[in-house]
């Protein structure tokens, strides 16, 4: 979709206009013997849609959070997380709080854990306004309306209460409150997966319509490859806290160039794959108390060599292919067995 | 009663699962509205539907979680549902049933106590359905492990040392510990992450070859049901709108809602705009 602004830049790698920028960072917590995070390079154009994916305690998470400086007690971080050229991990309490209520906003994953039962969605709505004083009260209620019927709902939602809405509708109402404050950068942390099939594409429909209409960048957290691959101009692929693939969607989903990705893509049950076994992956992610020394995959992949378990690969261009980013010592030498596990004629 | 040579002498195509004109409402919504299905020997059949559709409900009348308001779940042709009816509420009648259906549930972080071992898990449902024969449990027990893929490392471990695919395949070891005809698994893959799901996925289509036993799946994922039913029923607020072998409701859906549900399965060049506006007019 918005793939023009992107591509054409002086910049071979990477996005102009970077709303988000991470650079290098590593996330330790206490009591674990490697860091959850461990060199994240990732960023997001203005307009831009793209998606981090990755299974559970890959790190995607964490990665989100730490946008807006929402991080489990304890942690310690180091590297870059710049918003519109402001650093997040240093900033001053107060501009921390004018970077949560205008500059980014998250959407969570399941809308009736973050929103108060007992409060009507218009309260919901306008809090963070009124609180920061930025807006009189009438405003406030005015824009909140106005977000309503942006994002399909009526006025009328503003008087109700969060147990008189349907699931889809609250995701709508969560994206509503995100853009309350007019941010240049939304965070999705899996916003569809709590959803149904149905509701999910309304959803994905509505998070389009929208970053066309306000310009918004989106960070699309999710597990869903296909999803992700459905959605967003482009994808990163996360593991054991590191980034193992990134690069534009299409290319992504059908030439993989990581041999996780490619993993990952033949283990989903897909409708186009050939019927029969999944091509599983063997054992799990590595846990926190491991140190790795090699490529955290080596241990569940199929072609894995001594110099996998030995030293860290680190993200490298794919020659030919702008945007592209692959962690992998073989990934060259696989890129035609790669694509031949995934593509099915 | 439970005669063994009766059950064999049933031949292969006969239904081991037979439901017919299932209701059930929740004061004015019909969550289960004239439900009829079939499930061969060994068969699997998938129900797929959104929340609200009447799927688990469904499940759970088959289970006896549930009751149903009217209908009829027959396993290997002997009455189940009972609303009102003979069949026994007694302990030795409900052994009895849940030795016929067993169930997986989606979450396996709550389906599990916490304070039981896994070993300890398997011997106290062997001990209740099978009661003596100490020395058979434990043999069992190893066994049971060994066809989920756990050994004995995981025997002593409590649920919270295990990963979510651990536990569910402890769950799994759980249900087959009573060898039931039918086995319904209500999302049991669903909070699985996508190569943990791939891997049990594929352990429960060996477990029905090597066992035949019969499976009622029920998901909202189309991709699981191509992978692991034979035959498929698309439920919609309580009604079955579409029913028919797997590989055809797929590729030649016949019911509009099916239609869309296939569309809405995100992949490249897809168009959610176009799935909510056909989501609106249905």
């Amino acid at each position: 979709m918005n793939e023009g602004p992107m591509r054409e830049g002086p910049m071979s790698e990477g996005p102009m206009n970077p709303v988000l920028d991470i650079r290098g960072l590593r996330l330790h917590l206490p009591k674990t013997a490697r860091p959850v995070l461990d060199g994240v390079d990732l960023t997001v154009a203005e307009r831009e849609t793209v998606a981090l994916v990755g299974e559970s305690g890959s790190g995607k998470t964490l990665t989100s959070r730490s946008v807006l400086r929402l991080l489990p007690p304890g942690a310690t971080t180091e590297g870059v997380v710049d918003v519109q050229g402001e650093s997040v991990l240093t900033m001053d309490p107060a501009r921390l709080r004018r970077l949560r209520t205008h500059t980014a906003a998250m959407v969570f994953q399941d809308p009736r854990a973050a929103i108060n039962p007992l409060r009507r969605i218009g309260d919901f709505l306008t809090e963070s306004l009124r609180l920061n004083a930025d807006l009189p009260a009438a405003d406030a209620d005015r824009r909140a309306g106005e977000l309503l019927e942006a994002v399909g709902l009526s006025g009328r939602a503003l008087r109700q209460y969060p147990g008189q809405l349907s699931g889809g509708m609250l995701q709508r109402v969560m994206i509503a409150a995100a853009l309350m404050g007019d941010p240049v950068l939304i965070l999705a942390d899996e916003p569809t997966t709590a959803l149904d099939v149905t509701t999910q594409a309304e959803v994905v429909a509505l998070l389009g319509d929208l970053r066309e209409r306000f310009g918004t960048g989106l960070l699309f957290v999710t597990h869903d490859l296909g999803l992700a691959a459905a959605i967003s101009d482009r994808v990163y692929v996360m593991y054991a806290g590191r980034i193992a693939e990134t690069g534009p969607a299409e290319a992504l989903f059908n030439r993989p160039r990581h041999p996780y990705t490619a993993a990952l893509l033949a283990s989903t049950p897909r409708l186009d794959a050939p019927p029969g076994r999944l091509a599983a992956i063997d054992g799990r992610p590595p846990s926190l108390q491991e140190e790795l020394t090699g490529c955290p995959f080596a241990p569940r992949c199929a072609f894995a060599t001594q110099v996998c378990t030995e030293e860290m690969p680190p993200p490298l261009p794919v020659r030919g292919e702008p945007n592209r980013l692959v962690a992998c010592h073989h990934s060259d030498r696989l890129a035609d067995q790669l694509a031949g596990r995934t593509v099915h004629e | 009663m439970s005669d063994p040579a009766v059950q064999d002498a049933l031949s292969a195509a006969e239904p081991v699962l037979e439901v017919t004109g299932l209701h059930r409402a929740f004061g004015s919504v019909r969550a289960v509205d004239d439900v009829s299905f079939t499930l061969a020997r060994g068969g699997s059949l998938g129900i797929v539907g959104e929340s609200g559709s009447g799927k688990t409900t469904t499940a759970r009348i088959v289970v006896g979680l549930e009751r149903a308001d009217s209908g009829r779940v027959l396993v290997c042709g002997r009455d189940r549902a009972g609303h009102g009816g003979r069949a026994g509420h007694g302990r030795a009648e409900r052994l009895r049933r849940a030795r016929e259906v067993q169930m997986v549930f989606q979450d396996p972080f709550l389906s599990l106590d916490p304070r039981t071992t896994v070993g300890g898990v398997l011997r106290e449902t062997l001990r209740l359905h099978f009661p003596g024969d100490r020395a058979g449990h434990e043999r069992r027990t190893g066994e049971l492990l060994d066809q989920v893929g756990l050994g004995s490392r995981e025997a002593g471990a409590l649920p919270r040392q295990l990963s979510g695919g651990q536990r569910q395949r402890v769950a799994i070891a759980r249900a087959l510990a009573v060898e039931p005809t039918v086995l319904v698994l209500d999302e049991a893959v669903a909070a699985l992450d996508v190569s943990v799901q791939a891997q049990i996925l594929n352990l429960l289509a060996d477990i029905r070859e090597q066992t035949g036993i019969g499976y009622l799946f029920i998901t909202h994922d189309l991709g699981v049901v191509r992978c692991v039913t034979d035959d498929v029923i698309v439920m919609r607020n309580g009604r079955i709108v579409e029913a028919g072998p797997t590989v055809g409701v797929l590729a030649d859906p016949q019911h509009p809602y099916t239609r869309l549900l296939l569309d809405s399965v995100p992949r490249p060049g897809w168009d959610p705009r176009q799935i909510a506006e056909a989501r609106r007019a249905l």
